[in-house]
C-alpha cells in the first residue's frame, strides 16, 4: 500500500460521512456561486463597446419627467453625434392581464434609430422597410417573441400604465443578437398621435461617433441645455444603468452581506464535521506516530484527505453551478428577470479558494491537538 | 420508559465543539431567513399603515401607482360637485387633487442620486391625511417655494436640513419643515403646494384625487359612479385598499429569503446528519447498554431526536435574537411601484419568530432522524461488543 491509496482508503472508509461532507461543501459553494452570479447580474450592467458609445439624455429633474420634442433640432446640430432618436419608455402591460411590465416597449423613430440598433440581427431589409412605413407596427426581441409564441404578422395589445393610452401593434420583424433581446420598438409618431401630439418625448437616445468622442458629446449636450426650461442629464448607457443600480440603495449591500453570512455559516458547520472525522482517529494517529511517522508526514496525510474532500465538493458545487447555469434557460425560468446568469472564472476561482481554505482549516484544527498530545495519551483516547 | 431529558442534554454538551458549530450554523440559517422576511414585513407594514379607511383614492385606470397616473383639470371640475362628496363648514367639497413628481436628488453621503417622490398637495390634502404631522419646523406656505420633507428622507438626502435649499425643475425650494408619517408610506415623500408643483414641473395634469365621501354608503356609490363613467377612465377605490396593494417591492425579497432558507437548510441538514451519525457511532456501546437495561427502541430514537431538535431550537432562538437586533432599524430601497426611494423598518414580527423556530426545529429533526433510526436498529449484542 502506498501513500495515496492509504489516504484514499482513509477518506472513504466511512462512505456515508465522506458523501455528506462532500455534499455539504458542494451545497455551500453552489450557493456561493449562485449568489455571486445573481449579484453580478443585478449590479453590473452589460459592458460592451456599444454601451459606452450609446448615450441617453433624460430630464434633469428625473427620468419620469418628459423632454420637449423641440430639443431634437438643437441635438442635430451638436457635433460628434452619428444618430439621435426619441426614446420613450411606454411601460405597458401586455394583453392587460399581467401584473407588472415584463419587457420594455420603447417608442422611437425607426429611420433615425437604425444606426443605434445595427447589432440587431434577424430582421430583413423588407421587414425594416415595412416597419418604417407602417406606424402601427413594431419590431420585437426574440426572447419575448419566444416566450409568448409570437411570430411576424401577429398583433399585440398593451394597456398603458404611464401614458394614458392603450396600444395595438403589429409585429413587423423579430430581432436577436443585441445586449437585451426582450425589448419592443415602435413608432414615437404613433404614440404622439394617440396622445394628441403633446410635443414631448421620454428621453433621447443617441450614438456618439467614437468612444473618445462620447464623453465630450455628453458634456456638450449638458452644457447646451443648461439654464433652459428643460435642463438635461446626458450619460452613457452604461452610466445610466449604473444609476439605476445605485437606486437599489441599502438592499444591495444587505444582500451582499447576507451572502457572506450564508457562506460563513455553511463553512463553519462543514469545518466542524470534517475535523470531527479526524478527531475520532486520534488513536490511530498515535499508532502511526508510535511506528515512526513524523508529525509532518501525519499532517500531510490528514491535510490531503480533508483537502481532497473539500476540492471534490467544490468540483460538484461550483462546477455543478457552472454546468447548470450554462445549460438551463435562465430567461425562461425567471420570466426574463435574469438574462445571462453567467458564471465567471473569478467566481469559480473564489469557490475553489474557499474550498482550499475549508480543507486547510478542517485539517489544521485537529492537527494542533495531534501534535500536542503524546503517543501514550493518544493511544488511551477512546474515540 | 422514556430516557430522561438530562441524557439528551448532557450528550450534546459532551461534544461541545460540534455542538457549538451546529448551533451557530443553524442560528445563521434562521437569522438570514428572519432578517429577509422582516424586511418584506417592514415594506408591507408601511403600506398597510397608510391611509384613512373612509377616504377614496382615484387614479387613472391602468396605472398601478399614483405617481404614474395623469388626470386632467377638466375631470376635477366634473367630479368636484358630485353629491356623494362631503363638504366642509365653508361648503367646499373635501377633495384633494394631488400632483406627484419624481425628482432625482443627490444623496447625503455623495453616493449618487436617487428618485424622491414629491407630492404637490392642497389644504384639503393635509386635512385628509391626519396621519402626517410636522415633527420639526412648520408647514410650507403657498407661493413661497417652500417644501416640507420627510424626516426619514432627510437623513438620506443632501440639502434636506431645515433652512437648506435645493434646485429641481425650474425652481429652488427651501426646506421649512420635516414631516413624520408615523411609519406610513408618507414617510417616503416630500410635500409642497400643488399649484406650485404644477408650474415648476410644467405639468398640466393632476396625478390623483383623494376624496372624503359624506358617509359609508356614499363612498360605495361614489366608487361605483366613477368606475362606471366611461368618460373618465378612472379607477376609484378605498385609500387603504390602494396602499395595501403597493407591496410589489416585498415580493422578490420574500422569494430570496425563502430560497436562501431552503438552500442553506439543505446544507445544514447534511452537516447535522454527519454530526449525529458520528455521535451515534461513538455511543454504539452505550446505546447497546441502554437497550439491555430495557429502554425501548422508540425511547432511544426519541432521546436522540430530542437531542437534535433541542440543539436546533437553541440555534433558532439565537438566530432570531441576532435578527431582532435589527428590529426597527430604518433602511431604504427603490420602490417598484413609485420608482422612488422608499423608507421602511425591519419588522421582526412574532409570526416570523415562530416561523424561524419551527423551521430550525424541523432542520434539527430531519438531521437527526436517520442517525437515530440507525441507532435503534443496532443489534444489541453487536452494539455491546463494539469498542
Amino acid at each position: 500500500m502506498n501513500l495515496p491509496s492509504f489516504i484514499l482508503k482513509n477518506a472513504l472508509r466511512n462512505k456515508r460521512r465522506a458523501l455528506l461532507s462532500v455534499l455539504s461543501v458542494a451545497m455551500s459553494l453552489f450557493l456561493l456561486v449562485t449568489l455571486q452570479v445573481a449579484l453580478r447580474e443585478l449590479t453590473n450592467p452589460i459592458n460592451d463597446e456599444g454601451s459606452s458609445l450609446r448615450i441617453i439624455v433624460r430630464n434633469k429633474v428625473s427620468l419620469a419627467q418628459p423632454l420637449p420634442a423641440r430639443q431634437l433640432q438643437t441635438l442635430d446640430r451638436i457635433p460628434g453625434i452619428v444618430a439621435v432618436t426619441p426614446f420613450s419608455f411606454y411601460g405597458g402591460l401586455y394583453k392587460g392581464d399581467e401584473k407588472f411590465t415584463s419587457f420594455a416597449q420603447f417608442a422611437i423613430d425607426p429611420q433615425r434609430a437604425l444606426p443605434l440598433i445595427s447589432d440587431a440581427k434577424g430582421v430583413t431589409k423588407e421587414q425594416l422597410d415595412a416597419w418604417s412605413a407602417d406606424r402601427t407596427s413594431c419590431i420585437l426581441g426574440k426572447m419575448t417573441a419566444d416566450r409568448y409564441g409570437l411570430k411576424v404578422g401577429d398583433r399585440m395589445q398593451f394597456t398603458g400604465q404611464i401614458y394614458p393610452c392603450d396600444l395595438e401593434l403589429k409585429i413587423a420583424g423579430i430581432y436577436y443578437g443585441t445586449a437585451d433581446d426582450r425589448n419592443l420598438m415602435f413608432h414615437q409618431k404613433y404614440l404622439d398621435e394617440l396622445l394628441g401630439n403633446p410635443g414631448t418625448v421620454g428621453t433621447w437616445w443617441l450614438l456618439a461617433a467614437s468612444i473618445a468622442e462620447a464623453p465630450l458629446v455628453t458634456d456638450r449636450i449638458n452644457k447646451t441645455f443648461a439654464n433652459t426650461s428643460a435642463e438635461v442629464r446626458a450619460e452613457s448607457e452604461r452610466a445610466f444603468v449604473l444609476g439605476f443600480v445605485s437606486m437599489w440603495a441599502n438592499i444591495k449591500t444587505l444582500i451582499g452581506g447576507i451572502s457572506i453570512v450564508v457562506v460563513f455559516a455553511l463553512i463553519l458547520v462543514t469545518v466542524s464535521t470534517m475535523s470531527m472525522a479526524i478527531r475520532e482517529r486520534f488513536r490511530e494517529l498515535a499508532i502511526l506516530k508510535a511506528i515512526g511517522f513524523k508529525r509532518r508526514e501525519l499532517f500531510v496525510l490528514i491535510l490531503a484527505e480533508s483537502f481532497g474532500l473539500a476540492m471534490f465538493g467544490a468540483l460538484i458545487g461550483a462546477g455543478g453551478a457552472w454546468v447548470l447555469f450554462n445549460n438551463i434557460n435562465i430567461q425562461k425560468m425567471t420570466s426574463g428577470m435574469f438574462l445571462m446568469f453567467e458564471v465567471t472564472p473569478q467566481m469559480l476561482g473564489l469557490a475553489f479558494a474557499v474550498a482550499a481554505l475549508l480543507g486547510l482549516l478542517s485539517a489544521v484544527l485537529p492537527m494542533i491537538n495531534v501534535a500536542r498530545i503524546s503517543v501514550v495519551q493518544g493511544l488511551k483516547t477512546l474515540d | 420508559m422514556a430516557l430522561p431529558l438530562n441524557y439528551s442534554l448532557r450528550n450534546a454538551l459532551v461534544r461541545w465543539r460540534s455542538t457549538i458549530a451546529t448551533v451557530l450554523g443553524i442560528a445563521l440559517v434562521v437569522f438570514v431567513f428572519v432578517l429577509l422576511q422582516s424586511l418584506a414585513a417592514g415594506i408591507e407594514k408601511s403600506s398597510s399603515n397608510t391611509g384613512d379607511p373612509r377616504n377614496i383614492m382615484v387614479v387613472r385606470k391602468g396605472s398601478t401607482a399614483e405617481s404614474a397616473s395623469l388626470i386632467s383639470r377638466q375631470t376635477l371640475t366634473e367630479i368636484r360637485y358630485f353629491e356623494e362628496i362631503a363638504r366642509n363648514e365653508n361648503g367646499e367639497p373635501i377633495i384633494s387633487a394631488d400632483v406627484l413628481v419624481l425628482a432625482s436628488l443627490p444623496r447625503r453621503d455623495g453616493s449618487g442620486e436617487a428618485n424622491v417622490l414629491l407630492r404637490g398637495v392642497t389644504a384639503r390634502g393635509l386635512e385628509l391625511r391626519p396621519q402626517v404631522k410636522i415633527s420639526e419646523g412648520r408647514w410650507f406656505e403657498a407661493g413661497k417655494r417652500e417644501i416640507v420633507v420627510s424626516a426619514k428622507l432627510a437623513k438620506r438626502f443632501a440639502n434636506f436640513d431645515i433652512g437648506q435649499s435645493f434646485k429641481t425643475g425650474s425652481a429652488t425650494f427651501t426646506v421649512v419643515g420635516w414631516l413624520e408619517g408615523g411609519g406610513s408610506a408618507f414617510d417616503s415623500e416630500c410635500w409642497l403646494d400643488a399649484d406650485e408643483c404644477l408650474s415648476t414641473f410644467e405639468r398640466d395634469m393632476y396625478s390623483s384625487f383623494l376624496i372624503q365621501p359624506s358617509d359609508e354608503g356614499a363612498g360605495e356609490k361614489l366608487i361605483a359612479r366613477i368606475e362606471a363613467d366611461r368618460r373618465f377612465k378612472l379607477k376609484a377605490e378605498k385609500e387603504v385598499e390602494y396602499y395595501r396593494k403597493q407591496t410589489m417591492t416585498a415580493a422578490p425579497i420574500k422569494w430570496l429569503g425563502g430560497f436562501l432558507a431552503v438552500m442553506m437548510s439543505v446544507g445544514a441538514v447534511f452537516a447535522a446528519m454527519n454530526t449525529m451519525y458520528a455521535a451515534v457511532g461513538a455511543r454504539t456501546r452505550e446505546i447497546g447498554t441502554l437497550r439491555v437495561l430495557g429502554f425501548r427502541r422508540r425511547s432511544v430514537v426519541a432521546a436522540l431526536l430530542l437531542e437534535g431538535g433541542l440543539l436546533a431550537l437553541v440555534g433558532g432562538v439565537l438566530g432570531c435574537a441576532i435578527a431582532f437586533y435589527w428590529n426597527g432599524y430604518t433602511t431604504a430601497t427603490m420602490g417598484m411601484e413609485t420608482f422612488s426611494e422608499i423608507v421602511f423598518e425591519f419588522r421582526v414580527t412574532p409570526k416570523l419568530v415562530v416561523e424561524g423556530l419551527v423551521f430550525a426545529f424541523i432542520v434539527g429533526l430531519i438531521g437527526t432522524l436517520f442517525p437515530a433510526i440507525r441507532a435503534a436498529r443496532l443489534p444489541v449484542i453487536l452494539a455491546l461488543k463494539s469498542i
